[in-house]
């Protein structure tokens, strides 16, 4: 955000973005309820939801139990607990059962819940790992895994949430990011010809990944005036430094490296530990970006 | 989201008088156990808005009285240093210390001269009051004009030359459109119906009807912002220039296109006067009337000779009296228009030529000469055609002849005080059914119109500069002021030493905190002229001038804690409505008990009346202020009363049996006549178009300057009957370096600067993208390397500067800069009002040849030059 | 049943922000709380620019976005079509105000509720009868609700919204210039549904397609 000068400090108060009050939606203005204040809860439980359902999803393939389990944690605890944590009322948080008609949060709410019983189920049960279970399961997890954009993608308001690239993007990301984490914890419990097994996903994921960004970020900006200034935020603007070493350096550039110095299957427990702190510290700048460029259109 | 009925104890609502601007609308008060929730308007009465409708500064006026930086007790400075950035060092002090040191000094000085002793007038309310009483409140105190006061708030920036013009010529304080009637109204520099100038709401609810039923609005402005903005068309103009376009205008109506009402020529105004070579009337030598020729007798008559018939006075021929050539003013005004063409006027102003020939045809086409209207069964002459001026285009060194023209422009159509015209605000004030207050206009000298109140002074019957002179206003020299610029002028001390007045030095300053010091010119020039008296002020807050130059700060009530019965009772020649509605006269009543120790400073100044021993003097003047002539209801000598008991006796005084009833309902209302509204051909007055007492005034003028060895650069030939083009000061100082114009205007938001300590005002003021701001043309801006946001300063030629955020617009002339008046503000018991926005007046600089050397008005834009803070 | 509707006259207007403030006092809200607003700008190029000034407040949409993001059923159109949220149902997720496109929705957390009109200073008298009077939930998202206390007490007592004060809306009556008009969409005779016939009443930004209740004339 660019520095107020000294008689701006005293004359407006903050609108938390470059805009003056009297540019409040004249200029196009940025969203702030999902991602400023306590809004920064919301991009982690989106941020968890996905990453556990994508281990989740993953480790399906792979009927890694330990994979599941860490999975279903990561996304009821971390992604759950987060998402209320933000909630201004969380004792109510039932409430949100009520309007899944309409309501992609609603919706996005009854999905996770589906999720955990299942999810548990599939944990606590020895064959749990049956074709009809592990589709079901590996549905859900798609839902859950583009629960976050999807719930950004169905607001019109905001042309750079809905635009068409935003869920592939989810679900690739989540994909990716899940591939990862279970790539670490393969490394982790030993299993080093799984992780080495499991790099030829790993380079064709993050390929898609490479693609996604790089369309969601063509697309947008040629979807239409607001959501090129959206993307003009994430280039050129306030978030450009985000962008580029976020999504850019650790998202895309490092992950590249060292997936280029693993090709062809020659795995390394510190380089995938590495590439999975880049692709974590990646996802959460493309998020980040995404939900802090997104932007009104202004009204007259 | 739902209300909790149930916490409500008390609820009620409170009508009184809106005190946020000087205005003074309708306003009603929802006071919930005790807590004062909410304003609106008063529905039932047209003294301001739409139904109910009151604008957002008032509606936020409740702040006024919840404001926890008001002052609950007198202070007293302890430091004895005075300036800016130096802390006065307050004391809380009781209030019998505080009157008693007020009233030793006040006598001590009185024993010496009383007109040692400055008042200080207010334009802006915020803690309201009984503005007209100052005025003869001084006179106790045997001061004998208006030359002890100084002016605050609005301060010489508006007000000297419409207020003389619209006295000499509407018998009231200002002009509005007739909104009701009107089909094509030219506005220069005003913001009539659109948030600013008297009965600002008033005009706004009548424009915003007209508006719909579809007239053209022509705005001549800087600005395209508040008139220009909501105009049918906006003429980008040069601060100043207006005489130029209206002399143009007036050439092309009446030399080009030769289409003028005659018949209003010749029946009201004094253009049938005949004039000798010099220019001064032919007076009849036993009368001392001016003379006219009456063209169905072929004789000359005294201008008011019954015989002559309207039609039969002579606007032209060649005529002689005594063996002297003389001949109708008329034809001089006939020649002298012929040299402002509109090429001319097209390069002074920078409008286009075709701009101004097309506003100029519309005008006449518009004007329907010789039609009539018919309402409720009285017929009138119908002139459709307005143009009205106030603020903007009057306050300039060259004033009176930007007042002049644009009202010659009304007058060759005779669109003056008729319907759709030109309408003074009302001039007749008839008294209550039952009631005994009434005042009516008089035909005077000459037959010009002596309006029947005016504030301060009475703009005819006009005096000849004279000296020397007895206050440090120096009114006796500068006579047509209405409010004196002299105690803000850099060259004060010479001037009063050239004119007499050293003797009178003042060593007091009493009244209400206006803000004076930063509201009108060069803030070091004023701190220079007052420091040195001992300063007592009446305020709800410390604001710069009390924190400057403050001895005692008394705390005044706000408008909402007041008793205010007098506040409209004499001011409908500027708050009543200007078109034809009924009567609606409101009073303040206090809607909660006043904060902490504030008292209502009328309260204290009859205190202080009192302890002075002025105050039976004070009572003989109020009683023949309202003309009581009830033995019962008189003030008497040695009566010690409140200002509500004293409220009691004039109330019953101008309303009579239905007192009771008025106090109840906060308002009188009762029927205008409709030939009270268009007065013109029912009064046997004559406009003085031609101000012949100018060439006198000259004449005695620079006598005086001969004999007293006065030097000072001032502008003599402005002294001319008939309005002429003269460069104002500040396009005089433009040059290379200090290329461009600063002017200031009035948002509808502020008052003044009291209202920049409104929280409820400050949060919308800044979503409001030119309140806060220095608004540059964006043209402008980029050629001179400008974004929006970027720290801009301005600096005069003196080395004054002021900075500011820079807002670009397109609707401004790419040759200025606009302010928003008053901000810039330091008070530290301000918090909300400091460092908002940015001080104008402070680059206006403050030598004598900066005003209107007529009227005292200030020249209120200033070359500067820009650069990036 | 009638559908509330409004219409603001953008040539009567005169940007003076009663609208604004009054809305305020009526609802008590806290600083840099807004259910009304004034947006000012200007179009086109020097010398032939205009000045822009529309008041926005929310639209009361048919189709509102808001409705449909609420999980909870908390904000939800009344018969009577305006757009209102019930703060015993809000969890403060806030996809309403995230979705509407004309933002006219506010999150009053404990921030919010904390924020004084004197900064440092303590609240005044009229900030703290608020409170009591008309108390808002923390952690719920607030918004125009078309006055409808005034409207639902007006029709209890008989009273016609639109034409008698008490029962229309703060920002109606508060406009000094009669550039409001509230009344009843589903009646061709109201005086809204004849002025957005007579003089084309727009609604801002339709492209948004929430069907706004809100029209605008100039």
């Amino acid at each position: 955000m660019k520095q107020q000068n000294e008689l701006e400090k005293i004359m407006f108060h903050p609108t938390g973005s470059d805009l003056k009050p009297y540019e409040w939606m004249m200029r196009p203005t940025r969203q702030r309820e999902w991602i400023d204040d306590k809004g920064i809860f919301l991009w982690l439980a989106f941020f968890f939801s996905e990453i556990g359902a994508g281990l989740y999803f993953v480790s399906l393939f792979y009927e890694y139990r330990a994979g599941i389990v860490l999975g279903w944690l990561i996304t009821l605890i971390l992604g759950g607990l987060i998402h209320v944590l933000y909630l201004g009322n969380p004792l109510r948080a039932w409430r949100m059962i009520m309007k899944p008609k309409t309501s992609e949060l609603s919706r996005g709410i009854w999905i996770i819940g589906v999720f955990a019983a299942l999810g548990f189920l599939q944990i606590i049960t020895s064959g749990g790992f049956n074709m009809v279970f592990n589709c079901i399961m590996g549905i859900l997890c798609l839902l859950i895994i583009s629960h976050g954009f999807a719930t950004m993608n169905v607001i019109r308001a905001l042309p750079a949430w809905s635009s068409t690239m935003v869920l592939p993007l989810s679900l690739i990301s989540g994909i990716w990011v899940g591939s990862q984490l279970l790539q670490m914890m393969f490394v982790l419990g030993g299993s080093s010809a799984l992780a080495s097994g499991m790099e030829v996903w790993s380079e064709a994921f993050f390929l898609i990944y490479l693609l996604c960004i790089l369309l969601y970020v063509w697309g947008t900006f040629h979807a239409n005036e607001i959501g090129k200034t959206s993307i003009d935020v994430q280039l050129n603007g306030e978030l450009s430094k985000i962008f580029y070493a976020g999504v850019g350096g650790l998202g895309l550039v490092l992950p590249a490296v060292l997936t280029l110095i693993m090709w062809g299957g020659d795995t390394h427990g510190f380089l995938i530990f590495l590439r999975l702190v880049f692709v974590l510290a990646g996802d959460l700048a493309i998020r980040y970006t995404i939900m802090k460029s997104a932007v009104y259109k202004p009204l007259i | 989201m739902t209300y909790k009925t149930d916490e409500i104890l008390e609820d009620k609502w409170v009508n009184t008088t809106c005190g946020v601007c000087y205005c003074g609308c309708a306003a009603r008060v929802r006071v919930v156990n005790g807590v004062p929730v909410k304003i609106e308007g008063i529905k039932e009465s047209t003294m301001g808005g739409t139904g109910a409708g009151l604008c957002g500064k008032g509606i936020a006026g409740l702040m006024y009285y919840h404001d926890p930086n008001r002052i609950k007790k007198p202070l007293r400075r302890t430091n004895p240093e005075k300036g800016f950035g130096v802390d006065p060092k307050w004391k809380e002090i009781e209030w019998e210390e505080a009157l008693e040191e007020i009233s030793t000094r006040m006598k001590k000085i009185m024993e010496d001269n009383p007109n040692k002793i400055l008042f200080t007038n207010q334009t802006m309310r915020a803690s309201d009051g009984p503005h007209n009483h100052l005025y003869f409140y001084a006179k106790a105190f045997g001061i004998p004009n208006n030359g002890n006061f100084i002016i605050g708030g609005g301060s010489l920036h508006c007000g000297n030359a419409a207020h003389m013009l619209g006295g000499l010529i509407h018998g009231a304080w200002s002009i509005a459109p007739d909104w009701r009637y009107t089909k094509y109204v030219l506005k220069w520099g005003s913001s009539k119906g659109t948030g600013s100038g008297h009965s600002a709401m008033t005009n706004a609810r009548l424009r915003a009807d007209s508006v719909r039923r579809g007239i053209k609005e022509i705005v001549f402005d800087p600005m395209g912002n508040f008139a220009g903005g909501k105009a049918t068309q906006w003429v980008p103009i040069l601060p100043g220039t207006d005489t130029a376009v209206g002399l143009a205008m007036a050439n092309y109506i009446l030399n080009i296109r030769g289409e003028i009402d005659e018949l209003y020529l010749r029946a009201k105004t004094n253009f049938v006067y005949l004039i000798r070579e010099d220019g001064t009337f032919i007076r009849d030598e036993k009368t001392d009337k001016p003379l006219v020729f009456d063209e169905r007798a072929k004789k000359i008559k005294v201008f008011d000779d019954e015989s002559i018939a309207f039609e039969d006075f002579a606007l032209e021929g060649d005529f002689e009296h005594n063996g002297e050539k003389c001949r109708p003013c008329f034809m001089a005004l006939k020649e002298h228009l012929k040299q402002f063409t509109p090429e001319w006027a097209s390069k002074i102003s920078t409008v286009p030529v075709g701009t101004i020939l097309e506003v100029a045809k519309g005008w006449v086409d518009n004007a329907q000469i010789g039609s009539t209207i018919t309402i409720e069964g009285q017929t009138f002459p119908f002139r459709p055609v307005s143009s009205v001026t106030f603020r903007g285009s009057q306050g300039h060194s060259n004033g009176i002849h930007q007042v002049a023209s644009i009202d010659l422009i009304s007058q060759l159509v005779g669109a003056e005080d008729v319907p759709g015209g030109t309408m003074g605000w009302p001039s007749i004030r008839r008294k209550y059914p039952g009631g005994e207050y009434e005042r009516l206009p008089k035909v005077g000298k000459d037959g010009v119109i002596v309006p029947s109140v005016f504030y301060s002074h009475d703009p005819w019957p006009v005096h000849a500069p004279s000296y020397p002179c007895t206050n440090s206003g120096c009114v006796e020299f500068w006579s047509h002021s209405t409010l004196s610029h002299i105690p803000y002028v850099k060259e004060k001390e010479y001037i009063q030493e050239k004119f007499g007045v050293e003797k009178v030095k003042p060593e007091m300053i009493f009244g209400i905190a206006v803000n004076f010091l930063i509201s009108n010119s060069d803030w070091d020039v004023a701190l220079e002229n007052f420091k040195d008296c001992f300063v007592v002020l009446s305020d709800i807050w410390v604001n710069e001038t009390d924190q400057a130059i403050g001895d005692i700060i008394l705390p005044d009530t706000s408008y909402l804690e007041k008793d205010t019965w007098s506040s409209e009772i004499d001011s409908f020649f500027f708050n009543g409505s200007p078109s034809y509605e009924d009567w609606y006269v409101h009073l303040q009543n206090p809607v909660a008990k006043p904060v902490g120790e504030s008292r209502d400073f009328m309260n204290v100044y009859l205190d202080v009346a009192n302890r002075v021993g002025v105050l039976d003097k004070y009572h003989e003047l109020l009683n023949g202020y309202y003309s009581i002539t009830d033995e019962k209801l008189k003030l008497k000598p040695g009566e010690v009363l409140t200002w509500k008991e004293i409220g009691e006796r004039v109330l019953k005084w101008v309303y009579g049996d239905d007192k009771e009833k008025i106090q109840k309902q906060g308002f009188a209302t009762w029927h205008k006549p409709i030939e009270d509204v268009y007065w013109r051909w029912n009064m046997p007055t004559r406009c003085p178009v031609y101000m012949e007492f100018l060439i006198h005034d000259r004449r005695a003028a620079e006598k005086i300057m001969k004999d007293t060895g006065f030097e000072l650069e001032m502008d003599m030939d402005q002294y001319a009957p008939l309005p002429d083009w003269f460069w104002p000061t500040s396009h005089k100082e433009l040059d290379d370096e200090y290329d461009l114009l600063a002017f200031s205007y009035r948002d509808v938001l502020h008052t003044n600067n009291s209202t920049f300590q409104n929280p409820l005002i400050d949060e919308v003021s800044q979503m409001s993208p030119y309140t806060f701001t220095i608004t540059l043309n964006k043209g402008l801006a980029d050629k001179k390397g400008f974004k929006d946001g970027d720290i801009i300063w301005m600096e005069n030629k003196y080395g004054t500067k002021e900075n500011g955020i820079v807002k670009t617009m397109e609707a401004q002339h790419p040759k200025v800069l606009g302010v928003c008046g008053q901000g810039g503000l330091w008070a530290d018991r301000r918090p909300i009002a400091k460092g908002k926005g940015s001080n104008f007046c402070k680059l206006l600089p403050s030598y004598l040849r900066h005003y209107d050397p007529i009227t005292g008005n200030i020249e209120t834009s200033v070359a500067v030059k820009i650069y990036k803070g | 049943m009638p559908r509330w509707g409004m219409v603001i006259d953008v040539k009567r207007c005169i940007a003076c922000w009663g609208c604004t403030i009054a809305c305020k006092e009526e609802h008590f809200l806290p600083p840099r709380v807004f259910f009304n607003r004034v947006l000012i700008g200007e179009t086109g190029k020097f010398p032939t620019s205009s000045k822009l000034i529309y008041p926005i407040l929310c639209n009361h949409c048919t189709d509102a976005a808001c409705v449909e993001a609420c999980p909870t059923g908390a904000t939800y159109i009344r018969e009577d079509g305006i757009v209102v949220v019930d703060d015993d149902k809000c969890v403060g997720c806030r996809a309403c105000l995230v979705s509407c496109p004309y933002q006219q929705r506010t999150y009053y957390d404990q921030k919010v509720k904390e924020r004084e009109y004197y900064p440092g200073q303590g609240k005044t008298e009229m900030e703290l009868i608020g409170e009591k009077l008309y108390p808002l939930k923390v952690g719920t998202v607030i918004k125009c609700n078309f006055c409808s206390e005034r409207v639902d007490e007006g029709l209890k007592k008989g009273l016609t919204p639109g034409t008698d004060d008490v029962a229309t809306p703060a920002c109606v009556i508060a406009c000094p210039v009669g550039a409001r008009v509230f009344g009843d969409l589903s009646d061709p005779e109201s005086e809204v549904s004849r002025l957005i016939m007579e003089k084309k009443g727009k609604q801002l930004r339709k492209e948004f397609g929430t069907e706004p209740a809100v029209y605008y004339i100039d």
